[in-house]
């Protein structure tokens, strides 16, 4: 005799009754006015947990109790069938628990580390080239509107630039839409930018640290190295399969899970910015090696062109220094003058310069 | 009609409270089960996982000494997903080849939000059952695209201003000085009529809703929306004034300093953190203060057949759940999230009771009638777990 309630469908009252079976596999209802019926005319609910577990008749009723375990051994008695149900069982396994937590772990781990990019890899490469020009419009001109002046460089000087890049285009033969453009780079600096419409924009400061133009030249090949592996259309979708991919695993949606996820997104969407960094510096190493180009040149850039972010060098062209002494001053300085509080590599968008410039100059 | 109740008579009237009767260690074999089995069937076993997860909640759940249940088909919930899931992808997709295919895609999309609303509201309630009564709603297509329209309306005359006074190359000055106040202008306008919005758009959930064939009534008055936004609102503004005044500050502090004194980054990183984490807590204060405040105000006057809802929430609680659950999910990796859920759910449901009005054997069930609504699996994909 199995205690519960039975609630008859048609109204919402409750009566405490007491279920029961015979040897015939025939259930029934004292207390309830019902004939007994075989088993298989009702619908059992599956356990989940302890929560209730609900028989339903045919007619509409519905037995309701808290005592799982006697419903099971009931069913064990009646059926073939062992208790409480297939995944029931897997839930209360506790090895297999563990298991499962060892497996997930790792299969997030697995997942955000090297499924995302080679998924967005993958699919970066199948898109048409159009795919990140859609992306690219207007940054150019929004970047023209805030950041950027005209180029001061010596038409000389820049016609050369375009015709180094010009040859690298050239022997790289790489198909797709690029240009090459400068502009007076103001509060960026010294730097560089490829830009998903296939336009690479190099400062003047930059070119002004270069003592030849293959240094530069290094440069650009960083940069087309970012439009060949289509790196910002790899970005959007990093960060689209990220979110689906936590969305998917905590299930809900609520506000405090966005406060949960932004740290760790935050620090995986370093990783990934990194990664993509090391391949462009990559792609850049690859054609200087098959062109016998010496790939010092790009690693006293690098080193250049860190020596120009850092105080000692802004303070010194701020006292109308030279750029070769003021280079030199804060190349000896040599601080670890990175702007991040403290955690170094993790949260930043790039590699260790200090790695980058190793890897051109082991060689 | 006699019914037989077991209850004594005394008791009929006495204030029922509802009672969370789950515990963490079982939810956390259920949780895990679902993501492990979700990730080896490549998603299709998600369909279970919800109805699993959703029943341990609702079954868990009592009132008078009888639990909730969901009911739903799994396979009802996977096909709706699939279809789901595939139109998401075209959308994707068809953004990256053809900009213009996915613009047009996307406002197909939206005209349907307003239906997709209301078949989930009646795949859920119809899904839902207490003490074998089922729980449904009355579909109302004509209202729902009524309220949408409303906020439609308002962002699609946001948008043709935005297009209007978009910047041009040759501009003269006068456009460019409308501009920025045109466009200040519109947000302040959507803030200050979400409320009323909010008000009307639970109004109908409530109205439409049925326990039975019983429905369910909303007393709430419009202005006590724009009452509970009102403290969050002017506790912002104040927040803002205080954040400006600070940085406003350190700017002039270290804007005052000699140029080649390297910047103090310990004190900056001093002054900084503690703003960051202020930010953070303040944030958490006001998503903590809506959520309780707007439970309470739905439940607090939500009435059916004469029995009334209510809901004693408290926001200081609440707060303290928040940041002590975000900490513990922050720190053991998401692995406590169960946890979390569990103690919240048990909050929740010990401050919400029911004053009733008679006994509870009165309602009367909807006739069977197999009408299972075609699509309203797909809006099942929007049926997300909005914390009411």
């Amino acid at each position: 005799m199995i205690k519960g309630i039975y609630f008859d469908g048609e109204t919402s009252s409750k009566k405490e009754v007491s279920l029961f079976y015979d040897h015939q596999g025939r259930i029934g209802i004292q207390g309830a006015h019902l004939k007994p019926v075989a088993l298989n005319m009702l619908t059992i609910s599956p356990r989940i947990g302890n929560t209730p577990r609900y028989i339903e008749f045919p007619q509409g009723g519905q037995f309701e109790t808290e005592d799982n375990d006697a419903i099971d051994a009931m069913l064990g008695e009646l059926t073939a069938v062992k208790s409480g149900g297939f995944i029931y069982r897997i839930e209360s396994a506790h090895r297999i628990i563990l298991l499962m937590v060892v497996f997930v772990a790792m299969f997030a781990w697995g997942f955000v580390q090297y499924g995302v990019p080679y998924f967005s890899r993958e699919l970066a490469m199948m898109l048409p080239a159009d795919a990140s020009r859609y992306l690219g419009q207007g940054v150019l001109e929004t970047m023209d509107e805030h950041w950027f002046e005209p180029s001061q460089i010596d038409a000389d000087r820049q016609s050369k630039l375009q015709d180094k890049f010009a040859e690298l285009i050239n022997n790289l033969e790489y198909t797709n839409d690029t240009q090459l453009v400068f502009r007076h780079g103001k509060q960026t600096g010294a730097n560089a930018f490829a830009l998903p419409d296939g336009t690479i924009v190099i400062t003047d400061e930059l070119v002004e640290l270069a003592s030849s133009d293959q240094e530069v030249a290094s440069v650009m090949l960083h940069e087309v190295g970012h439009l060949y592996y289509r790196h910002s259309v790899q970005s959007a979708i990093q960060q689209f399969g990220l979110a689906m991919f936590i969305m998917v695993v905590t299930g809900d949606v609520s506000t405090s899970s966005s406060v949960i996820t932004a740290l760790p997104a935050v620090l995986i969407k370093a990783g990934y910015s990194q990664n993509m960094e090391w391949e462009a510096d990559g792609f850049a190493l690859d054609y200087m090696k098959r062109q016998n180009i010496e790939t010092e040149y790009f690693a006293s850039m690098m080193e250049k062109l860190e020596a120009s972010h850092s105080t000692v060098f802004k303070t010194c062209m701020n006292d109308n220094g030279v750029i070769a002494d003021c280079l030199d001053k804060a190349l000896k300085n040599k601080q670890h003058d990175e702007n991040t509080i403290g955690l170094g590599g993790y949260l930043s968008s790039h590699p260790l310069s200090s790695e980058r410039i190793a890897r051109f100059r082991s060689n | 009609m006699e019914i037989q109740s077991s209850a004594p008579v005394g008791n009929a009237s006495a204030i029922k409270s509802f009672e969370f009767t789950g515990n963490a260690r079982e939810y956390f074999s259920i949780w895990i089960v679902n993501i492990c089995l979700t990730i080896l069937t490549l998603g299709i076993y998600s369909a279970w996982a919800k109805v699993r997860t959703n029943q341990y909640f609702y079954g868990n759940t009592q009132l008078d000494g009888a639990s909730f249940r969901y009911l739903a088909n799994p396979i009802q919930i996977l096909k709706g997903r699939i279809i789901a899931f595939t139109i998401f992808v075209v959308y994707y997709l068809s953004g990256m080849i053809a900009p213009m295919a996915a613009g047009i895609t996307m406002l197909i999309i939206m005209l349907f939000v307003p239906a997709m609303l209301v078949m989930s509201m009646a795949f859920r309630m119809r899904n839902s059952a207490y003490r074998n009564v089922k729980f449904n709603f009355e579909k109302n297509y004509k209202k729902a695209y009524f309220l949408f329209s409303l906020p439609l309306l308002i962002f699609g005359i946001y948008f043709v201003v935005l297009i209007q006074f978009a910047p041009q190359q040759a501009v003269g000055d006068e456009q460019q000085a409308q501009f920025p106040f045109v466009i200040a202008i519109m947000p302040l306008i959507i803030m200050f009529l979400f409320p009323w919005w909010e008000y009307l758009m639970v109004k109908f959930q409530v109205v439409h809703a049925r326990f039975g064939i019983s429905e369910f009534l909303f007393s709430a008055k419009t202005r006590e929306y724009y009452m509970m936004y009102l403290k969050p609102f002017v506790i912002m503004i104040l927040a803002a004034i205080a954040f400006a005044v600070v940085f406003g500050g350190m700017a002039a502090y270290f804007g005052a300093q000699p140029k080649d004194t390297k910047p103090d980054l310990s004190s900056i990183g001093l002054i900084i953190f503690p703003i960051y984490i202020g930010m953070m807590l303040l944030y958490l204060w006001f998503f903590a203060y809506i959520t309780t405040k707007r439970t309470n105000l739905v439940y607090n006057n939500i009435t059916i057949a004469g029995h009334k809802l209510k809901s004693q929430l408290k926001v200081g609680y609440m707060m303290y759940l928040y940041v002590t659950n975000t900490l513990a999910i922050v720190s053991s990796l998401g692995l406590l999230m169960p946890w979390a859920k569990i103690r919240t759910a048990r909050y929740r449901a010990s401050m919400t009771s029911l004053e009733p009005d008679g006994d509870l054997n009165n309602f009367t069930a909807v006739q069977a009638s197999k009408q299972s609504a075609l699509g309203e699996e797909v809006g099942e994909m929007f049926d997300m777990d909005l914390g009411l």
